[in-house]
């Protein structure tokens, strides 16, 4: 009792439950390593998900805003990486470096002249920038090989060193994930992630503390584009193959429920959603064709009772303020 | 031994429990499908073609002494599903093969570490692109070019049409059809006047018909599965337009009766000989091929009531049948020598074409299936046209 009152006091209810998480995602990513199986592959994806959920939590959990484009982004470092390692046989790094580089430049562009809407017309902005890379990465066919895809994608690696056993690839997406994760965690409590924070409460008051809001939602942009950029050109290098399918309206679909699910506007939320949003549908696999179904009322019960997702979870233990206040 | 190991042992036995007890005596094939998304049409039939299959080997003692047994995924019509549900078959249900189905994105992106593993690859899509992966993937499909050549032939053929407009979707399938369309009609004779689009869910095509027939156009070539063709044949006989001929593409024999009985013989398609030859199995007049058709069409008819589209399914049913030959012919189930076996096959007449696979040609359909049907009165299919070899 004792002990347990010490570690929630020197930690806090966040530091015991982001504890508990990371005890059991160990434990999760023990399993999975040991076991092996086509769960490596599930947890493969989790982690270039979880990448890609972190950055959107930039834009649409820290700085409050809606985008449904951000799979045109994660298009560009598919594509960016493809393009680069096959044709032109370059390092799969430095490919993945050059589409984020790419993506980036595109956000800027793109994320100018669009971040002047808001609400449910920056949404609008937002989801035909998405439709508009899909129908380009089936159209131009020159470039992308159209529904054909593009085949024949080196494994990440350095040099001679290159990543093609399983379970290497998992611990070093793994640690990419870790990575994107510490770096959200410091930019959320930085300067400039307080800024995000106070134009996702209003902003209209943040304008008044000086906060200059359009460059800093266009910089969560970017940086939502970067992380996505990057998930793409992992994805890529981890299945060997792209086609537009990859990114079309299903990552978007997909990508917001691990979000929500994780809990939007948190640090670990987003990985949190990517895995268990990953695991679900495996865990629900037995009931066959009601797979879909079943998938949907977990899902459907989870947002139900954790409404701000699974991070959430560490308030539950929380008393109210009314009861903590006794009235007052 | 501690607590924590002990738990980690227990989960583990549990994991490893849930697999097939009765696994050596059984010789599993795995099959990727899209039953749901836009592959489901299409997929649903290649499923039932296999298990019929599979009941037909097994009802015959099996192969090697051991009972066949289909395990099938749903990769949701996505490559990253398809990569998934491929691993897991491997893993899990320790496949020897795969029979998988149409979505070729999903095939392509497992290709490569399913080509390491060296298992076969039978596939209703395409084959993937690299040469490495095409040695161990065999296509049961017609070659697109096939289903356009049919019409094109027709019209050269049969009418007087030499100005045709072209009504296609934007699936993988309607792209890469339309591309060939737009090749070959010069060759055919045709000139191709209007170049329309529309998407699978419109409701209505007339300003795409009305372009199609203000360019001087004999004949909409019609590229896209599914239901659209009715709607189609309707805003044609709304507009009056009872001279400009319908092609469609291949369709679900549903489908295809809908259409037909708004327009009768205004509307045409292709169509492979098993189709048509449902209800009456002696229109197939090569004596071993009527034999393939029936052996398949008597399960079929009892399982389904004879309602069901036999065009896919009999394809798959082939690609079985043939993967069990191959299998008995390598007396193992080891990957390589089943592949090898199978290109050492010959020229096989099945129930929904003849094949002609080898070390060099894993596309097993070399000659166009396709003949030119309608519709009759009574809601059958009928040879309005046979251009076959």
């Amino acid at each position: 009792m004792t002990l347990r009152v010490s570690i929630s006091t020197r930690l806090g209810s966040y530091g015991t439950f982001a504890a508990i998480s990371a005890v059991g995602i160990a434990l999760l990513f023990a399993l999975v390593f040991i076991q092996g199986g086509y769960l490596l592959t599930v947890m493969q994806l989790a982690m270039i998900y979880g990448v890609f959920c972190v950055g959107l939590n930039f834009f649409m959990g820290y700085t409050g805003q809606a985008s449904f484009g951000q799979n045109a982004f994660a298009a560009i470092g598919g594509y960016g990486t493809a393009i680069l390692c096959v044709q032109f046989g370059w390092e799969p790094v430095a490919a993945l470096v050059a589409s984020m580089a790419i993506a980036s430049v595109a956000s800027l562009v793109v994320g100018y002249p669009t971040l002047r809407l808001r609400g449910h017309y920056l949404a609008m902005a937002t989801f035909a920038l998405g439709l508009i890379t899909y129908d380009l990465s089936v159209q131009w066919t020159s470039l992308t090989q159209g529904y054909m895809g593009y085949a024949g994608i080196p494994p990440l690696g350095i040099g001679r060193f290159v990543v093609e056993d399983e379970r290497l690839k998992l611990v070093c997406l793994m640690a990419i994930l870790l990575f994107s994760l510490w770096l959200s965690g410091r930019l959320r409590n930085s300067r400039f992630g307080r800024a995000l924070r106070a134009i996702s409460t209003s902003e209209a008051g943040a304008a008044a503390l000086g906060i200059r809001i359009s460059q800093y939602k266009l910089a969560a942009f970017v940086i939502a584009a970067v992380y996505a950029s990057a998930a793409g050109s992992l994805f890529a290098h981890t299945v060997g193959f792209i086609s537009p399918e990859v990114f079309g309206l299903q990552m978007v679909v997909v990508t917001f429920t691990m979000l929500y699910v994780g809990g939007v506007g948190t640090v670990l939320g987003p990985a949190i959603g990517a895995i268990i949003a990953s695991l679900l549908p495996e865990i629900v696999r037995g009931a066959g064709r009601f797979q879909d179904i079943a998938y949907a009322l977990a899902l459907l019960v989870l947002l139900i009772y954790l409404p701000k997702g699974l991070s959430t979870l560490a308030d539950l233990g929380k008393r109210r303020p009314a009861e903590q206040g006794g009235g007052n | 031994m501690g607590l924590w190991k002990a738990s980690i042992l227990a989960t583990l036995v549990a994991l490893t429990s849930g697999l097939p007890a009765s696994a050596q005596d059984t010789i599993t094939i795995g099959s990727s499908l899209g039953l749901t998304g836009y592959g489901s049409l299409t997929d649903g039939h290649w499923r039932d073609g296999l298990e019929l299959a599979i009941e037909a080997v097994n009802a015959k003692g099996g192969v090697l002494g051991k009972k066949l047994r289909l395990v099938y995924e749903d990769n949701k019509s996505t490559p990253q599903q398809a990569v998934v549900v491929y691993r897991k078959m491997m893993s899990e249900d320790k496949v020897v093969a795969f029979d998988s189905g149409c979505i070729s994105a999903g095939n392509f992106a497992a290709a490569s570490f399913v080509t390491k593993a060296k298992l076969p690859m039978f596939l209703c899509s395409i084959l993937p692109r690299l040469p490495e992966e095409q040695k161990w993937a065999f296509s049961f499909l017609p070659p697109p070019k096939f289903e356009v050549d049919a019409r094109y032939e027709y019209l050269k053929n049969k009418t007087n049409i030499r100005k045709i407009g072209i009504l296609g979707d934007p699936s993988p399938y309607g792209m890469l059809m339309r591309n060939i369309a737009l090749e070959d009609a010069k060759s055919f004779g045709l000139e191709i006047v209007a170049n329309e689009s529309y998407q699978q869910d419109d409701s209505d095509f007339s300003v795409q018909i009305g372009r199609i027939n203000a360019a001087g156009a004999g004949a909409i070539i019609m590229i896209g599965q599914g239901n659209a063709v009715i709607t189609v044949a309707n805003n044609l006989r709304q507009l009056g337009l009872n001279k400009l001929l319908l092609l469609g593409s291949i369709n679900e024999r549903e489908i295809l009766i809908e259409a037909g009985k708004v327009l009768g013989e205004q509307y045409l398609f292709p169509a492979p000989m098993i189709q048509v030859a449902i209800d009456d199995v002696n229109m197939i007049a090569d004596p071993k091929a009527r034999a393939a058709a029936e052996a398949f069409l008597t399960p079929l008819k009892a399982k389904f009531g004879g309602k069901m589209d036999s065009a896919q399914a009999s394809r798959a049913w082939d690609s079985l049948l043939m993967l069990a030959k191959a299998i008995e012919a390598a007396k193992t189930t080891e990957g390589t020598a089943v592949r090898d076996a199978f290109e050492k096959l010959g020229p096989y007449v099945g129930a929904g074409a003849t094949y002609e696979f080898s070390e060099t040609q894993h596309i097993g359909i070399t000659k166009n299936p396709y003949l030119i049907a309608h519709v009759t009165k009574d809601g059958k299919l009928a040879i309005k046209y046979d251009g076959r070899q």
